[in-house]
Formats: structure tokens, C-alpha cells, sequence
């Protein structure tokens, strides 16, 4: 039986109906059709599913859509504004912090999460921060550089 | 991967929580961080009719520092415990412990009550409870009951937790003064693995004989369950803490308390020599810390 869930997503409010066995990862990218978000494991190995919830980076493929019930949700398409998009994405294009694309949407995420709490985190905390996401191209040392330029 | 079908259920309260589970039986299983369970369900190993999920019940997720003891919620988080004051500053093995386990993006959901029920003998919170004493605190519609964690794993993904019990949360007493404890784990990679050997230590000591009071050492990874490795702590009891007498009680873990088998993770020959390293490196790392 469906539920009705109350959630905000990128700061919009959503009323929706939703199946209990229905993953957050899913409602995001089958429902609301906010595929940035991605699926890779499936399993909470590979971090491409990573959304902030309530503040807190998680595996958005390990959380239930009726879990969220109340919650706030940022995905990877709440970055970008009017006047273009985040410094952090930014940074990723410009030290070529992407290759394929796939892991990039989670790194992204993960990297603001860490900012956020840490405007200034050191080699090792940049490292830990993003120990979660799984890069299969570029060998992380593009991605590392990316976030190490955005240290204040 | 597809999840099954499942009704959700969300209670608000404990009472509520075993009432639901005490309907539904074993056809329901209670969901907590859900980093475990929905892996298991998405991947066919387990089935269930009916998720009852802890994450309303607000005591479940609180951590309660007091005058001899803290008591951990089961529902508290990794991240959780890892950021509380009173885990780093009395329970350090136990935040290395938390640390290790997953990613940080698992933590953020991953529960200790949800480590300790899935009771993988490499849990890596596991052998930090063990050294510090930890009572399993578990509650049914029928009263409360408490069981030391030792007593509490029967077996890889087996505890003593009847069918209609919750495990609400556990109680650490605080430890003694001129005592210390540390955990090391041993696997392939920093993050997001699965433990090879795993030892936690903890030593209480004399500073004036500096005779050991009190050791015990919890080793995983290497039996069903974790375990305490009994002969090893009887030999250090009322030796003097030094160097030797840690390398010996690693030599007593190594070939006397403990049962490792061959998988793809390493050899049972590897694994047993990881205890005789490990249980002294904790020794000695428990040792310093009691001693400051």
C-alpha cells in the first residue's frame, strides 16, 4: 500500500505517494525524474548515489523514500543557480575532476557536505571525505586537486 | 536490484514497536539504519512481509552519560557515537572501533544495535564492547532483561534476542582510573572492507607495582563470533605491564584462544600470526594510555 510522504527536495516542497519497498535513489531518479543522482552498486560500495539528507551525506540507494518522510534532501541539480553553476562543479571542470561523469554527481555531493562543515579540511580530510565515492577512471588525484583548490 | 514487497510500519514507541512485531512474529523484522538489511533484502537472502522501523522512537537514538556508566541507544548512529564527548574521551577503542565500519556515507545511517544483531564475527564494533563490558539491554512486552555481550552472539548472524524482543541499547560501565584500551583492525584497504583480524585490548594496571589488575582482550574475525581470549587475559593478571608479558599473552591468543579458518580474506596460518601481532600492539597501546 502506497504511503504519502512530505519532503523538501533542493528547498521545494513535496507531497508524494510512494511504495514502501521504493528506495530514496529511485523516487529521485524514477518519480521525480532528478536523475543526476546515480545508481552504480546498488549496494552502499559505491557512493554514485550520494545525497545529503537532513545535512548528513548518505547512500540515497540504502535509505527507503518512506524513511524520508519530513526530511531535507539535496541532490547534485539544487547546486546550480541563476548565475550558473556551484563553485564546487566549477572547480571539477576546470582541474578536469571528470572523465566519464558517473561518479561525479555523488563526489559532488560529498565534497559539499564536507566544505560545509569544514571549509578548510586537511589532505587527510579531503581523503576521508570523499572515501565513499568510487572513481573507476580518473584515479582520484584530479578529484582530490578539485576540492584542494576550493579550501578558503 | 529490486526490493520485495513489504508493509511499513513506523511506531512511535517501543511499546508500539513489540506490539507490531508481536502481531506480525517472525514474519516482521525491525529496520534501523537499514545498511545491512536492505542489502540482505535486496539480494534475496532474506524475505519479510513487514518492516517495523525504528527511526521515529527518539530514546532509541539518544547516548546518556552517567555518574558510573554511558548507555548507548541501539538506533544511535556510527556518526553518532563517534562525535559524543563522553565515547572519546572514555571509550576511545569503542570510536575506533565505529570509525572503521563502512564509509562515512554508512555511518551516517548505520546503527550500533544493528551491528550487534547482524553479529558478523569481523563486526567491527563488536570487540570494543566485549572489553568494555557491555550489557545488552533488551526489552519484550513481558519486562526488561540484560545480558552481558559475551553471553549475547550464538553464532554468525545469531544472538541470544528472542522473537519478541527489541534490543534498545547497551550499558558501558565507565572504566577505572589507570586503565586503557585500544583497537586495531587489519584488512586490505582504509575504507569499506571487511575485517581480517580485528583486536581490541583493555588493561588496568598498578601504578605503584605496576602489576596488571585487570586485562581482557576480544578478538574477531577468527571464531563464529567474536570472542574473548580468555587464556591469554588469565596470563597477564598480576604480571608486571611491560613489553614481554604483552608479547606472551599474544603468543597464549595466537595458539591457545583462538579458532581462524582459510577463506579468500587470508589464511587461517595468516590470521592466527595477525593475533599474536595485534594482541600485543594493543596491549601496549593500552598500556601507554593507562598510563598517562
Amino acid at each position: 500500500m502506497k504511503k504519502i510522504i512530505h519532503l523538501t527536495i533542493n528547498e521545494l516542497d513535496h507531497e508524494i505517494a510512494v511504495e514502501p519497498n521504493k528506495t530514496l535513489a529511485d523516487l529521485l531518479r524514477y518519480d521525480l525524474k532528478l536523475t543526476g543522482t546515480k545508481k552504480g552498486c546498488d549496494t552502499g560500495d559505491c557512493g554514485a548515489c550520494t545525497v545529503i539528507m537532513n545535512g548528513d551525506p548518505v547512500n540515497s540507494c540504502l535509505v527507503l523514500a518512506v524513511q524520508t518522510n519530513g526530511s531535507r534532501i539535496e541532490t547534485v541539480e539544487g547546486l546550480s543557480t541563476d548565475e550558473g553553476i556551484h563553485p564546487i562543479q566549477k572547480a571539477f571542470v576546470e582541474k578536469g575532476a571528470i572523465q566519464c561523469g558517473y561518479c561525479t554527481p555523488g563526489m559532488i555531493m560529498s565534497t559539499k557536505s564536507l566544505l560545509d562543515k569544514n571549509p578548510n579540511p586537511s589532505e587527510q580530510e579531503i581523503r576521508e571525505g570523499i572515501s565513499g565515492n568510487l572513481c573507476r577512471c580518473t584515479g582520484y588525484t584530479k578529484i582530490f586537486e578539485a576540492i584542494e583548490s576550493l579550501r578558503s | 536490484m529490486l526490493l520485495p514487497k513489504f508493509e511499513f510500519h513506523e511506531p512511535g514507541s517501543i511499546k508500539e514497536a513489540l506490539e507490531l512485531k508481536k502481531k506480525w512474529g517472525s514474519t516482521a523484522r525491525f529496520l534501523a539504519g537499514g545498511t545491512d538489511l536492505l542489502v540482505h533484502l535486496k539480494k534475496k537472502i532474506i524475505t519479510t512481509d513487514h518492516i517495523i522501523s525504528l527511526q521515529r522512537i527518539e530514546s532509541l537514538a539518544r547516548i546518556t552519560a552517567h555518574p558510573d556508566f554511558v548507555e548507548i541507544g541501539a538506533c544511535a548512529t556510527m556518526a553518532a557515537i563517534s562525535e559524543t564527548p563522553v565515547i572519546q574521551a572514555k571509550f576511545s577503542a569503542l570510536k575506533s572501533g565505529v570509525d572503521n565500519i563502512g564509509t562515512h556515507l554508512i555511518r551516517n545511517r548505520a546503527t550500533l544495535g544493528g551491528n550487534v544483531c547482524n553479529a558478523s564475527p569481523a563486526g567491527d564494533s563488536l570487540p570494543a564492547l566485549l572489553i568494555y563490558k557491555a550489557l545488552v539491554l533488551l526489552e519484550s512486552l513481558d519486562g526488561k532483561r540484560e545480558v552481558p555481550i559475551e553471553e549475547f552472539f550464538k553464532g554468525p548472524g545469531k544472538t541470544d534476542m528472542k522473537a519478541d524482543e527489541i534490543l534498545t541499547g547497551f550499558r558501558l560501565p565507565n572504566p577505572p582510573v589507570h586503565s586503557g584500551a585500544h583497537y586495531i583492525q587489519l584488512g586490505k584497504r582504509k575504507s569499506s572492507e571487511i575485517n581480517v583480524v580485528n583486536v581490541a585490548s583493555f588493561l588496568e594496571f598498578d601504578p605503584k607495582t605496576k602489576k596488571i589488575i585487570d586485562a581482557r582482550i576480544a578478538l574477531g574475525s577468527v571464531a563464529a563470533t567474536p570472542i574473548r581470549s580468555l587464556k591469554a587475559e588469565a596470563l597477564l593478571k598480576g604480571k608486571i605491564a611491560e613489553e614481554t608479558s604483552f608479547y606472551e599473552a599474544g603468543e597464549k591468543a595466537r595458539f591457545e584462544d583462538c579458532k581462524p579458518i582459510d577463506d579468500f580474506r587470508g589464511s587461517a596460518a595468516y590470521r592466527r600470526a595477525m593475533v599474536g601481532v595485534l594482541t600485543k600492539r594493543t596491549l601496549t597501546t593500552a598500556f601507554k594510555l593507562a598510563g598517562r
